[in-house]
């Protein structure tokens, strides 16, 4: 969006074809980059392309050549301010007024709350916020920014974050900025406790939970200080009842509706929300022999403490039937057995094949593997002795024919409509014939396991990271 | 005074909305004829419109100087540039899809 209104800056009459439900969408971007006018044409949804260029070519013309409004031809400055306090009064109405509710035409009229993520927040008192601060040395106004530098994921840096040690973070889609008592402020709400701070300001360093403007995203801990705020790293990890990771990731939800402004369908675009409500450990301790932990992976030492984003769009499972697993592993009894071609051998097995046929028929990309400790442990057994073995194999397994590549859906955008360069030929994508092998993933290091949870048989995989981007934030900093 | 009537001064979640400088829109062309008017196909879910559309532009303006841009890859900062700088030198107009 940042450069749609360039042209206009520079003195070029520009006209935009967009979806008429993107209109206010549209508005906020167009405001937020400084050309608050920019002109549109409405798409339809449903009329075939060629088809509908017919029913708003003219309205084209007449966005470039339609004289100017008053209103179009005015500059100068949009400042909304916010004031510190937001509610004076007793805890019984202040419940009632951060409880408040907006109707959003967009979702069918459907209330979307103004300050929470739909259920009650405890009350943030100048007294109780001031006691969240006692969790970090950091000082209440200070504003957040990067403590290091930070290769953010492409479409964040469009959309205006920069990720440069020192400047401020912009969270998106409405490029606020935070100050180190507005974390606590919504800790406060999200039922979080002071030594949950650390971690807590590491998550708004790292963006807050707003992504690039569109949320679906998930924060994984790494480093002992999860033991030492009393995460858990077992069973129902992903579940309800313990208050680090339930509250953490609340915190991180507060932060997607207050710090970027987010309003499903008016301020951005996403689509099903994020799927990944809890902050979770990594379980550093059920790491196989040589296996990296998220921190060594990214640099840090093994004692470091790291918040690393992971992506939560939609999250799937790995599904064994009960005893299934453990039978493969024990006797090579079963289906899986059966499909891994080791019928009555007894484990270790890569029980990652089992999986693998038909993952890319309709995808690309790398994965994000939750994997049980004892899981992890079977494929250290199986032959893999470190993370990076497995994220080549899992590279060398996605590799599919230029005939059925041509059939999927991000190749058409991801290779410029075909009209790029092929990285593993070095050749044009148009001249390479139908059996030319391709990966389906760009980067081995797109892959990412984290060892994390308890009990058996099971494991979760949503999408992969980005090998170039570096989403790991450093927690001790905000001690 | 009772517990239930104290009263609180209760903080702001909402981040800092920092100011914008906002610009009028440049000028519009008196006519689109002989002019030099950029069509930019991005990379995008637009394509079904933007790839047919310089062919209905030429067919129904046909003094105009039409003048095709692609995008780079989606997702790219280079995917949301529609003119390089040489093209803002020569451009009167342009058209972009942005059908996400």
């Amino acid at each position: 969006m940042p450069h749609l209104t360039t042209y206009e800056k520079a003195g070029i009459p520009s006209v935009f074809i967009i979806y008429g439900d993107q209109r206010e969408c549209w508005e906020w971007a167009a405001r937020l980059n400084g050309v608050p006018g920019l002109r549109t044409v409405h798409a339809s949804r449903t009329v075939p392309g060629p088809e509908d260029i017919d029913t708003f070519i003219e309205d084209l013309v007449d966005g470039l050549t339609r004289p100017l409004t008053d209103e179009e031809q005015e500059g100068g400055m949009w400042a909304p301010r916010e004031k510190r306090i937001l509610f004076e009064g007793t805890l019984e109405d202040a419940e009632e007024f951060y409880m408040q509710t907006d109707k959003v035409p967009n979702l069918q009229n459907a209330s979307i709350a103004r300050y929470t993520d739909g259920l009650p927040i405890v009350v943030p008192t100048e007294g109780r916020v001031e006691a969240m601060l006692k969790g970090t040395s950091h000082r209440p106004e200070e504003v957040i920014s990067f403590h290091d530098d930070h290769k953010l994921g492409d479409r964040s840096s469009q959309m205006g974050n920069s990720g440069r040690k020192g400047d401020a973070v912009r969270y998106l889609p409405l490029m606020r900025t935070a100050t180190v008592e507005n974390v606590a402020t919504i800790a406060v709400m999200a039922g979080c406790k002071p030594e949950y701070m650390p971690v807590l300001l590491a998550i708004a360093e790292s963006g807050g939970g707003c992504s690039d403007g569109r949320g679906g995203v998930g924060f994984c801990v790494s480093g002992p200080i999860g033991r030492e705020i009393d995460m858990n790293f077992d069973v129902n990890v992903l579940g309800p009842g313990n208050q680090a990771n339930r509250s953490i990731g609340r915190a991180a939800e507060l932060m997607w509706r207050n710090f970027g402004g987010n309003i499903p369908a008016v301020t951005n675009v996403g689509v099903w929300g994020n799927a990944l409500t809890n902050c979770i450990p990594e379980n550093a301790e059920g790491l196989p022999p040589g296996w990296k932990g998220l921190n060594e992976e990214y640099g840090f030492k093994k004692d470091d403490n790291v918040l690393v984003i992971i992506p939560a769009g939609a999250m799937h499972r790995v599904q064994f039937s009960p005893g299934g697993y453990r039978a493969l592993q024990k006797s090579g009894h079963g289906g899986i057995a059966r499909r891994l071609d080791v019928k009555g051998i007894p484990g270790p097995h890569n029980w990652l094949e089992f999986f693998m046929p038909g993952l890319w028929a309709s995808r690309e990309g790398a994965l994000t593997i939750l994997m049980l400790p004892e899981m992890a442990q079977h494929l250290y057994e199986y032959g893999f002795k470190s993370k990076d073995e497995i994220y080549e194999w899992l590279y060398k397994q996605s590799f599919t024919s230029m005939k059925e590549y041509k059939t999927h859906s991000w190749p058409d955008m991801r290779t410029n409509a075909w009209m790029g360069i092929e990285k593993t030929s070095g050749k044009h994508w148009k001249e390479l014939p139908d059996d030319y092998m391709v990966p389906s993933i760009n980067d081995p290091r797109d892959n990412n396991i984290i060892v994390t949870g308890g009990g058996e048989e099971s494991a979760q995989w949503m999408a992969g990271r980005s090998a170039a981007a570096n989403p790991a934030f450093n927690i001790d900093t905000w001690r | 005074m009772a517990e239930k009537d104290r009263v609180y001064k209760c903080l702001n979640p909402i981040g800092m909305q920092m100011p914008v400088k906002t610009f009028p829109l440049a000028p519009r062309l008196d006519t689109i004829e002989g002019k030099t008017i950029y069509v930019s196909i991005g990379a995008g879910g637009e394509q079904d419109i933007t790839i047919p559309l310089p062919g209905k532009l030429e067919s129904k303006y046909p003094n105009v100087n039409w003048k095709i841009t692609r995008a780079a890859a989606h997702l790219t900062i280079a995917g949301s540039v529609a003119l390089s700088e040489e093209q803002m030198k020569t451009a009167d107009g342009l058209i972009r899809g942005v059908v996400w």
